[in-house]
């Protein structure tokens, strides 16, 4: 296991926590995808470590950014800068890195692997686009980390909201693909949102689910492969992929959604 | 210092076990823990042939524990032997088998094949698992079944033979008089305890299977009450498991007359725990001007 220090912190709105550890391993090894588990304290309770997704890395540190959606999250946006915690990582395969041309498909927190993924592509000079789509004003201020990065962007809300795309983020990319033809080689799609995007995605005219990478959340118990918890159906097969070893990136025609 | 423990013609090492289902098959806890520092390890249940194991959700988390309901998902005995029987051969650590089947003919086919190899050291026969319709539970759930089952077995393994029995076994003082009757050497003492969640923003059962088991340290007084209680009732020796988290409720266990204890949901949190368990012991072992961990062991009657 390792320890890690805290030594940035910040929230964005109420609800999304930024923290950025130290912790020299994870900082050098991680790749876009991966997560790392990471404790909520000392008392058991809660008992389980949380999965959470890299943000980005930078010299000896690494970010962290998730939402408030329950008890565990809730504890760890009340660390502070200093503060240790012991976590496990990086974990799990990451997202293919070596595509001619890509189109990144976020949905809210979804978006934090691919932050890290258009971070990777801009350092290899990837052509991309990237789709962000977000629910409501409350998560706006995420946009904020994709707007800084010079790349080709759409912003899309499901609220009315002045300068940006109405509808989800899918809405965006349809529309976007209509304006737009695709060249030859079509480009490779990376998406990770919600399950309801995923399963839109699926459907969608003209996509190939076995040339789409997407990165899944999952309940986990352990992380690394013994509990079996984080269980998704294997698609046309019986039984179960397992998402903290398996994935979390999948490919969307493998897995039953 | 001795730390070695006798369990019948077990011998461990010192008396720290991984228990089945939280280490995988060695591979997956390798990178985090020393296997050759534990004095067993028990493998993830294994049937004869592949079992897909329950729908998700598969946990739950309540205070200070976790209920699942994984339904003994596991590989089959062939890809075991395949792809992980390999990789354990390079450790000297004891290894514990721990099977189960739906039906006394699926228990008594995986036993042979376990009985067959050179590198497992011991089998455990779970006849505990809450999770499953067929199998597990529902044979230490009838007294008489449960007999039958392991006479049965009895007569295929002749390795350690390790019974798991969970907290609802039925009629267990004749079931224990039997075990020591037809030569089981060790009994596992506890499996997770069956429990209930609601889901109540869906008003619904969390789990498909509605009940699941529940483990982590909200069950270890209630665990070692039952080590406890089957201690009272036989001379065969006894591996303690239920919530352990560190040191101090290895050394409950050992007290009330556990020969060796295992660790379970802690290895999900902290898969090196173990190693800090055992150090743990030594220290108190010196703190109490204690030699042999044999000593500890029963001291509290």
């Amino acid at each position: 296991m390792k320890r890690a220090k805290i030594v940035q912190k910040r929230f964005l709105g109420t609800s999304f926590v930024e923290l950025w550890l130290e912790e020299k391993d994870i900082a050098h090894l991680a790749s876009p995808g991966q997560f790392v588990m990471v404790t909520t304290g000392s008392s058991y309770d809660p008992f389980l470590k949380r999965p959470l997704g890299i943000l980005a890395c930078q010299e000896n540190q690494f970010g962290l950014l998730f939402e408030i959606v329950g008890r565990g999250t809730q504890i760890l946006s009340q660390l502070e800068i200093g503060d240790q915690v012991d976590l496990l990582g990086p974990l799990g395969n990451g997202f293919s890195l070596n595509p001619k041309e890509a189109l990144l498909i976020g949905g809210g927190r979804g978006f934090v692997p691919l932050y890290f993924l258009a971070q990777i592509f801009i350092n290899k000079k990837v052509p991309f686009q990237f789709f962000f789509g977000i629910r409501s004003q409350e998560e706006k201020v995420l946009i904020e980390y994709l707007s800084q990065l010079p790349i080709p962007l759409v912003i899309s809300c499901q609220e009315e909201f002045s300068g940006f795309y109405c509808g989800t983020v899918l809405d965006a990319f349809e529309n976007w693909r209509q304006q737009h033809s695709l060249s030859k080689s079509a480009p490779k799609i990376y998406a990770c949102g919600p399950q309801g995007m995923f399963q839109t995605l699926a459907k969608m005219d003209d996509i190939i689910p076995n040339q789409i990478e997407v990165s899944l959340e999952s309940r986990m118990g352990c992380g690394y492969g013994v509990c079996l918890s984080c269980a998704v159906k294997k698609k046309g097969l019986p039984g179960y992929f397992h998402v903290c070893k398996d994935g979390p990136v999948f490919r969307l025609g493998e897995i039953e959604l | 210092m001795n730390l070695q423990v006798h369990l019948g013609n077990l011998t461990l090492s010192n008396p720290i076990i991984l228990a089945s289902g939280t280490a995988g098959y060695g591979r997956e806890i390798a990178p985090y823990l020393d296997l050759d520092r534990v004095g067993a390890f028990t493998l993830k249940g294994l049937s004869s042939t592949p079992w897909v194991g329950n729908p998700p959700p598969r946990i739950h988390e309540t205070y200070a524990g976790i209920m699942n309901s994984i339904g003994l998902e596991n590989k089959g005995f062939d890809r075991f032997f395949r792809e992980d029987l390999p990789f354990l051969e390079n450790f000297q650590t004891k290894i514990i088998a721990n099977i189960w089947g739906k039906t006394i003919e699926e228990y008594s086919d995986i036993a042979k094949k376990m009985n067959g190899l050179e590198r497992i050291d011991a089998i455990e026969v779970n006849v505990s698992c809450p999770n499953i319709e067929q199998g597990g539970e529902s044979f230490s759930s009838n007294g008489q079944v449960l007999c039958q089952l392991i006479q049965n077995l009895r007569q295929k393994i002749q390795k350690p033979l390790i019974v798991k029995l969970g907290p609802n076994t039925d009629d267990l003082n004749n079931v224990l008089q039997f075990m020591e009757k037809e030569g089981v050497d060790i009994l596992s003492i506890t499996n997770t305890f069956p429990a209930l969640a609601i889901d109540v923003e869906n008003q619904s059962y969390i789990f498909s299977r509605k009940t699941a088991g529940l483990s982590g340290p909200a069950i270890k007084p209630l665990a070692l009450k039952l080590v406890y209680d089957v201690i009272q009732r036989t001379r065969l020796p006894i591996i303690g498991m239920g919530g352990i988290m560190k040191t101090e409720d290895a050394l409950e266990y050992f007290l009330i007359g556990a020969q060796a204890v295992a660790l379970g949901s802690v290895n999900l949190i902290d898969p090196s725990a173990a190693v800090q368990i055992i150090e743990g012991i030594k220290t108190y072992l010196v703190q109490k001007n204690i030699f042999d961990i044999n000593d500890l062991i029963g001291k509290v009657r």
